[in-house]
């Protein structure tokens, strides 16, 4: 905490955060602020170092300066800077991705008391709805520049003036802690970043801790938490790793084999070894086509698993098998697209895994692909690996023998 | 590159304490030159094994018939580690091996014992790996040899690429731990145990998914492995960083953050200690602790406020006030709100009348 007396008004407006935030409180007091004159602005970088500059800050009041550091904390909790990076925000753009960020913040914290000089950047100055993610609001943003330049050759985007002709959100720049891109002549030091990481869960356990009142934290904030604090699994990387495994387990089932000798058997004088002997696991797809199903859903995760046989360089052995009640004869193919979906009336699994099963060559794997409301069988097939996705929000559990990944778009 | 890459000084660290490691990163991205010139700095020899192209028998042992009995030959690279001694053994594209192959790979990693031959304690073992879904033909690793492992993210800077083409790649430094450096692991030893005692559940929490079997997981085994790394990066001097990254590595990104998360709270105060004996106090240096120190030190005088701990509260917040007024104010309207019937006003409350003022606070 040093360096902090500089700034006229510091502990005010920190207190004012503190008290009408609780639950940032550590966040607010987590950031580390530097008077900087003559910068114009006030801004954080992403080791959670704030520069000030004291003559722009002597005009606010507490509340509006206390606004100004809890929002760019929210920059610092929701790792914009970072985010900017995984979006490929180009230098350019930075200014557009700002305005993506602030609006992601603002669009519940400006409701809960949020008093910021100047007018901040809303959803709706973006001309999109609230509660999005900045990601979001920066694709909308950037379509639209690419729009306007190609009909106007104009390289900037029209905002939606304010009553006094203000754009929102013109006068500051946050800095690298919003939009990831490095500023000259900022020294090493600050937050490392796995503290970085610590403080952030601390302020989401905060948040949950606050929320156990009813209506006291914004909703979005409180979404922010339980991700931080439980992040959702990409279920894209879980149905990768369950399809590697069954078919790991089937292709591990090494085993020695007599019919070619071992390369070794030079060595071992009259000792004959045997060789190992992979097998290659053959692979069944059973799709649910009863009328519950949404087939883009359907045809997404088809493709996923098909780019997943194909890494494995199984793609050839793939057959698939539409099913609702009845199975119908199963299809050989080389692509996702060649799948025809027949069916759409009731659902039984069962008899999807039973025809898989029926199958010669004998598939060692089968992947299910199904949103659950189906009866399955008392127990696994046998010799057979089930790998069951389970599509859409609310889809039932897979029975227990089974490995389920579920697949939430 | 040396000193400004965590996972490099890491990786000294687990060598230093002789930790099975395992570097996780995409082809192409220096890990095996790293670790060929880590061992060419130390004056180590190197044995390269790549695990995707061997059999089960080049790690347990070729069978040969000697006499009547059966001996399990070791190949030639353990050999020659076994007789120099010490040495380096890196097994390269750990995830490309067929699961057999990791099974074989098991007792090397851990117990360095490859057929029927030992390899000598001051043996390191490091391994290199692509994440399963860069490599074309990968597996993830089993649940039983990612145990066995201490695994560290390699990352690359664009920064220290440009660096090392211009003036050729700087070898990873391997510290030098000072004699006697096991005596700190009976201390990281106590901070584990006092940790599993709060939190029990992750004592051994093996994974149910199979994408993050593959990677580190708490056991007893690998808290045991934590203790030791603990107590290396300590005695070597590592930074933050550096440990933060290798008890991750060790028991699972869920489990080490949860651990570290504890350790800083173990450096709080205790409440009641304060209490007790207000003088004694020292505002920690960073903004959010100050703040989790007063607002426990608040809570506690709240749940339990006598005239005798409210009074000394108000001292702790004396004391906190010039150096972090705004955050000893928070505590103090916390304390403002309990106060026990009969007892005067403390002197310390005028100190947060301006700040209070200022804020707005006061009137209400």
């Amino acid at each position: 905490m040093t360096g902090e007396r500089g700034l006229e008004g510091l502990a005010a407006a920190r207190l004012w955060a503190a008290t009408r935030f609780p639950y940032l409180a550590t966040g607010v007091f987590g950031a580390q602020v530097i008077p900087e004159a003559g910068s114009g602005t006030v801004s954080v970088d992403e080791s959670w170092r704030m520069r000030a500059d004291p003559e722009l800050t002597a005009a606010w009041t507490p509340a509006q300066l206390g606004s100004v550091l809890i929002h760019h904390v929210c920059h610092l909790l929701r790792t914009h800077g970072e985010r900017a990076q995984g979006v490929g925000v180009r230098p350019d753009e930075a200014r557009l991705w700002v305005r993506a960020a602030d609006a992601e913040i603002n669009d519940d914290l400006v409701p809960a008391g949020l008093d910021l000089p100047g007018r901040p950047v809303l959803p709706r100055d973006l001309r999109a709805e609230d509660g999005l993610l900045a990601e979001q609001y920066f694709d909308g943003l950037r379509r639209a520049r690419q729009t306007e330049s190609g009909r106007e050759g104009g390289e900037r985007i029209r905002s939606v003036p304010s009553e006094s002709g203000e754009t929102a959100g013109s006068w500051l720049d946050c800095g690298s802690g919003a939009d990831g891109m490095p500023r000259p002549g900022q020294e090493p030091g600050g937050l490392p970043s796995w503290q970085a990481d610590l403080l952030r869960r601390q302020v989401a356990q905060d948040v949950m801790a606050h929320a156990k009142q009813p209506g006291t934290v914004p909703a979005g904030l409180l979404r922010w938490a339980r991700e931080v604090l439980a992040p959702k699994v990409n279920w894209r990387a879980l149905l990768a790793a369950e399809l590697r495994r069954a078919v790991a387990e089937v292709s591990g089932a090494v085993d020695y084999s007599y019919r070619r000798p071992s390369r070794r058997s030079a060595v071992t004088g009259p000792v004959v070894l045997p060789a190992l002997r992979r097998p290659v696991p053959e692979v069944a797809v059973v799709c649910d086509t009863s009328g519950s199903m949404t087939d883009d859903l359907l045809a997404m995760v088809l493709a996923e698993v098909e780019g997943l046989l194909r890494a494995l360089g199984l793609a050839r052995q793939v057959r698939v098998l539409a099913c609702d009640t009845a199975v119908a004869p199963a299809q050989r193919v080389s692509s996702a697209r060649q799948v025809q979906l027949v069916g759409g009336g009731g659902t039984n699994m069962g008899a999807g895994i039973d025809a898989a099963a029926a199958l010669r060559p004998r598939p060692a794997v089968t992947v299910v692909l199904t949103d659950g409301y189906t009866p399955w069988p008392a127990g696994p097939p046998k010799g057979m690996r089930v790998v069951v996705g389970l599509l859409g929000d609310h889809a039932p559990d897979a029975p227990p023998w089974a490995r389920a990944v579920r697949v939430e778009p | 590159m040396s000193a400004s890459n965590p996972a490099v000084e890491a990786l000294g660290v687990a060598v230093a304490a002789r930790v099975p490691v395992l570097l996780w990163g995409a082809p192409g991205t220096g890990k095996t030159s790293a670790i060929r010139a880590m061992a060419g700095a130390m004056g180590l020899p190197c044995e390269t094994v790549i695990a995707s192209i061997r059999e089960p028998s080049d790690f347990a042992g070729l069978p040969i018939v000697v006499g009547d009995e059966v001996r399990f030959a070791p190949p030639a690279w353990a050999r020659r580690l076994a007789e120099a001694g010490q040495g380096l053994l890196f097994l390269d594209e750990l995830s490309t091996a067929p699961p057999a192959v990791q099974a074989a790979l098991l007792r090397v990693v851990l117990e360095r014992a490859v057929g029927d031959l030992t390899l000598p304690d001051a043996v390191a073992v490091v391994a290199a790996a692509n994440p399963p879904e860069q490599a074309a033909d990968g597996w993830d690793l089993s649940a039983p040899l990612a145990n066995r492992l201490c695994h560290l993210a390699w990352q690359t800077d664009p920064r220290s690429v440009a660096d090392g083409l211009a003036a050729g790649w700087a070898a990873p430094v391997v510290p030098v731990l000072p004699d006697g450096w096991q005596a700190e692991e009976i201390l990281s030893r106590g901070l584990v145990a006092a940790f599993l005692h709060v939190r029990p559940a992750l004592a051994c929490a093996p994974p149910s998914d199979a994408a993050s079997a593959g990677r580190g997981w708490p056991s007893p085994r690998t808290w045991e492995m934590a203790a030791r790394l603990m107590a290396a990066s300590g005695a070597s001097g590592t930074g933050d960083e550096a440990r933060s990254a290798l008890i991750r590595g060790a028991v699972g990104d869920g489990a080490g953050v949860e651990f570290l998360a504890w350790l800083v709270e173990m450096d709080l105060p205790d409440p009641e200690q304060v209490l007790a004996d207000p003088a004694s106090f020292r505002l920690p240096e960073r903004g959010d602790r100050a703040y989790a120190a007063l607002a426990a030190i608040a809570a506690a005088v709240a749940a339990d406020p006598t005239p005798e701990r409210w009074t000394a509260g108000w001292q702790v917040l004396g004391l906190a006030a010039d150096a972090a007024p705004d955050v000893a104010a928070v505590a103090a309207r916390v304390l403002a709100r309990c106060r026990p019937d009969g007892v005067a006003l403390p002197a310390e409350i005028h100190l947060f009348a301006p700040v209070l003022r200022d804020a707005g606070l006061l009137s209400s």
